[in-house]
């Protein structure tokens, strides 16, 4: 819903608006000044992008992500600070206000500075672990940079992310190695669904504290896929937290730098960190993966409205929409999706594996089915199903849930009552073989007691009866 | 020259010659002990370098996986950062990794449980994938390779407890709304030999009458007497009918009731002087 006036809101402000489909107010948190040169690509990256971005010290005191009570920024990104928490104006309390405001965060984590502590209770809060170490990065002694990083192993070069999961749409892939310096690994928790991994360690990864590089390795905090360098976080109303193990991998040192992977036959090449940073902030800032739902109808597919695939050409015929339907109707339902991608609104698929799916529910679904593409705008699907309403009368619901990871949540519902079969809606009596003897016997009863009133009417006395007459009279 | 040197290394890999900047190990045996055999009944195998063993491993319930080994880089023996013995389970890609402990010359060791084990290992089918990872800082050659099959025995009496799956946002199984069976009717075969027999009540009743005597002799004499009572009440009794066949095929109640009260006032009317008509005729002993 808040989508949706978001949506219109852009429209309306056309060629100013950003390419965000949530707003374009960016708030950077970074310490230094100093630092700021160092991302100029990426800065660069996000003005061209329409992002209004505001540069703050977490020591300011005009900073606040509040105003008047809404969020001031529709974004935030956080760089690491020096600093032993980010400050009074950015604890985890407010941040995770923040989040549940809507608003999303980016928030760049590196192993050179430690972590504080305010960022990794933070990050507990949302399931996502840190090393106990506050200095451990990630080391792997299979894939990392021979030309920046050969003896020490810290810069990890990896291919661009797979999905995770096979039924989940991939919005980071590049081509090209990602460089990932001195990063700060995470573990996710297993119970939430609304964690993802972004880009995981490869199998031979391993976290260690360099502090501690020449005493023996034996109690190891997390090993090979089981870390994530990049790992993305969705809330409920659809707000996303990205966290991002390495921030060097922003710097415009490693946009476009040349690395190679260790071994023979290994070539030097380009990182694809720009594409990557520009894929990773244009999810988390809502470029990509937010979902749009245009109308909604469903109507009775019986009767002179069976079949009628074009609802706008029948016209006022058609009824649309109704709030009532009988029990064992054949109905017809589509929804209208959208995806909006970088700045515009684009049919919207589901990822091979996954479907759209329909439930029509009173307490529990009776029936779930897989919605199918039906037709295509310019700049949205339709997804339809048709089916026969259970055979249980009651308030019942057109209920589209959709959420997946990376894709902001729809929820559509629409109520129905289902009624019973009205009394003249029932087979009449004598289509039914069964029937048959009752209907004859009524007949029966119908044909013998005119008869038997006619003859109690007109009927003479019988015979027998006079001579007893007669008997009496003669005595 | 220095990626020559590592072309090399490359090629030389799987030799049995270690060469100075490739990480490997010697000494290495694996064994597979439980607390009840003593000193020598523990099974024990050779590992080597380049060759994983053939058949799987077994590890039962209540016994523990133990590999000794010497990490070395070239020919001698140093200690590896990292010194890893990883499980890799085949069906769901699961990895767990397990730490050796190394001194400063090499000597390392590990020792494995099913306690250590996470569940998806120990409900597996298929045998684990164990693998040897040795590697460190600086450019040395790092040394990863499959070194046993290990298959979990676990112990039927206490089978692993499997925790249910976490939510996941996902596509969820379609459901098909079950519909109740439709009412039946019986055979109609039986339904026409019911409705015949009830049929025939009719002739029955009606044969039985005319034995006692029935008939509609006085007709005319009861029309003579009061023909318009006669007629309206009789009438009155078939026009009756009449509405209810009509609420039965298209009327409603609303539609019949007025009718009902309109036939039954006629009929009242029209009946008592009727009946006073057949009242007389009993009185003078005609009925």
């Amino acid at each position: 819903m808040n989508l949706r006036v978001l949506g219109l809101l852009l429209a309306l402000l056309g060629a100013v608006a950003a390419l965000s489909a949530q707003g374009s107010k960016l708030l950077v948190v970074l310490e230094d000044e100093a630092e700021k040169s160092k991302y100029s690509q990426f800065w660069a990256s996000l003005e061209d992008r329409g992002f209004q971005v505001t540069y703050k010290s977490p020591k300011d005191s005009s900073l606040s992500l509040f105003a008047y009570g809404e969020p001031a920024y529709s974004h935030l990104l956080v760089l690491p600070t020096k600093a032993k928490g980010l400050g009074p104006n950015l604890t985890p309390n407010l941040i995770v206000d923040f989040i549940n405001a809507g608003s999303n965060i980016l928030l760049a984590l590196s192993a050179q500075l430690s972590v504080p502590s305010a960022v990794s209770s933070l990050l507990l809060e949302l399931d996502i672990t840190l090393p106990p170490d506050r200095n451990s990065l990630i080391v792997d002694h299979f894939n990392y940079d021979t030309q920046s990083a050969n003896e020490q192993h810290d810069v990890l070069l990896l291919p661009s992310p797979q999905a995770s999961r096979k039924d989940v749409k991939n919005y980071f892939s590049v081509d090209g190695l990602i460089a990932f310096p001195h990063t700060v690994g995470q573990v996710l928790g297993n119970a939430s669904p609304l964690l993802s991994p972004v880009v995981k360690a490869p199998s031979t990864a391993y976290i260690y504290n360099p502090k501690e590089e020449f005493e023996s390795l034996e109690d190891v905090f997390a090993t090979g896929s089981q870390i994530n360098i990049v790992s993305a976080f969705q809330a409920r109303n659809s707000a996303r937290f990205t966290v991002l193990g390495s921030v060097e991998a922003l710097e415009d040192k490693w946009f476009d730098a040349s690395v190679q992977l260790p071994g023979a036959g290994k070539k030097s090449e380009k990182t694809a960190n720009k594409a990557f940073a520009q894929k990773l902030s244009a999810w988390t800032f809502k470029e990509l993966g937010v979902l749009r739902v245009g109308s909604v109808s469903h109507y009775l597919n019986e009767g002179s409205q069976k079949g009628v695939s074009n609802t706008t050409a029948v016209g006022a015929a058609l009824d649309i929409n109704p709030t009532i339907y009988r029990i064992k109707n054949d109905v017809h339902y589509s929804i209208e999706m959208s995806e909006w991608e970088n700045d515009h609104w684009a049919p919207f698929t589901p990822a091979a594996g996954d479907a759209l799916q329909l439930e029509f529910s009173m307490l529990s679904p009776f029936w779930r089915l897989d919605l199918q593409p039906t037709a295509q705008t310019a700049n949205s699907s339709i997804y339809s199903a048709e089916f026969k309403l259970p055979d249980q009368h009651g308030i019942f619901n057109f209920f589209v849930e959709y959420r997946r990871p990376f894709l902001t949540s729809v929820e559509e519902k629409r109520t129905v009552t289902v009624r019973h079969f009205a009394h003249d809606e029932w087979p009449r009596s004598f289509v039914i073989s069964g029937a048959y003897p009752w209907i004859g016997g009524i007949w029966v009863t119908v044909i013998g007691w005119v008869i038997f009133v006619a003859v109690w009417l007109y009927s003479k006395p019988a015979q027998p009866k006079r001579q007893l007459k007669a008997g009496n009279v003669k005595r | 020259m220095k990626s020559l040197v590592r072309c090399a290394l490359g090629a030389l890999l799987y030799s049995t010659v270690a060469l100075a900047a490739s990480w490997s190990f010697e000494d290495a045996s694996i064994s597979v002990s439980g607390k009840a055999a003593g000193v020598g009944g523990a099974s024990k195998e050779k590992l080597s370098p380049n060759s994983p063993l053939t058949s799987p491993l077994a590890l039962p319930a209540a016994d523990s996986l133990k590999v000794i080994l010497t990490t070395t880089e070239g020919s001698t023996g140093k200690r590896a950062h990292q010194a890893f013995l990883t499980l890799h389970e085949p069906t769901t890609g699961l990895e767990e990794s397990f730490p050796f402990s190394v001194k400063e010359n090499g000597k390392g060791k590990v020792e494995v449980t099913q306690k250590d084990l996470p569940f998806q290992f120990l409900t597996s089918t298929q045998p684990l994938k164990a693998s040897l990872v040795i590697a460190s800082f600086g450019s040395s050659t790092p040394y990863n390779q499959h070194a046993f099959d290990l298959s979990i025995e676990t112990d039927a009496a206490a089978a692993p407890a499997v925790p249910s799956p976490p939510e996941r946002y996902t596509s969820q199984p379609e459901i098909r709304h079950m519909f109740k069976a439709d009412p039946r009717s019986p055979p109609a075969v039986i339904s026409l030999v019911f409705t015949l027999a009830v049929l025939a009540a009719l002739p029955a009743l009606l044969g039985a009458w005319l034995l006692l005597g029935a008939n509609l002799d006085h007709i005319g004499k009861a029309f003579n007497a009061s023909p318009v009572a006669h007629g309206l009440f009789f009438g009155s009794i078939i026009a009756m009918e009449g509405v209810f066949f009509l609420y039965y095929t298209v009327w409603n109640l609303f539609q019949a009731l007025p009718a009902v009260l309109a036939v039954g006032v006629v009929g009242y009317v029209s009946g008592s002087r009727a009946l006073t008509e057949v009242q007389d005729r009993r009185l003078a002993g005609e009925r």
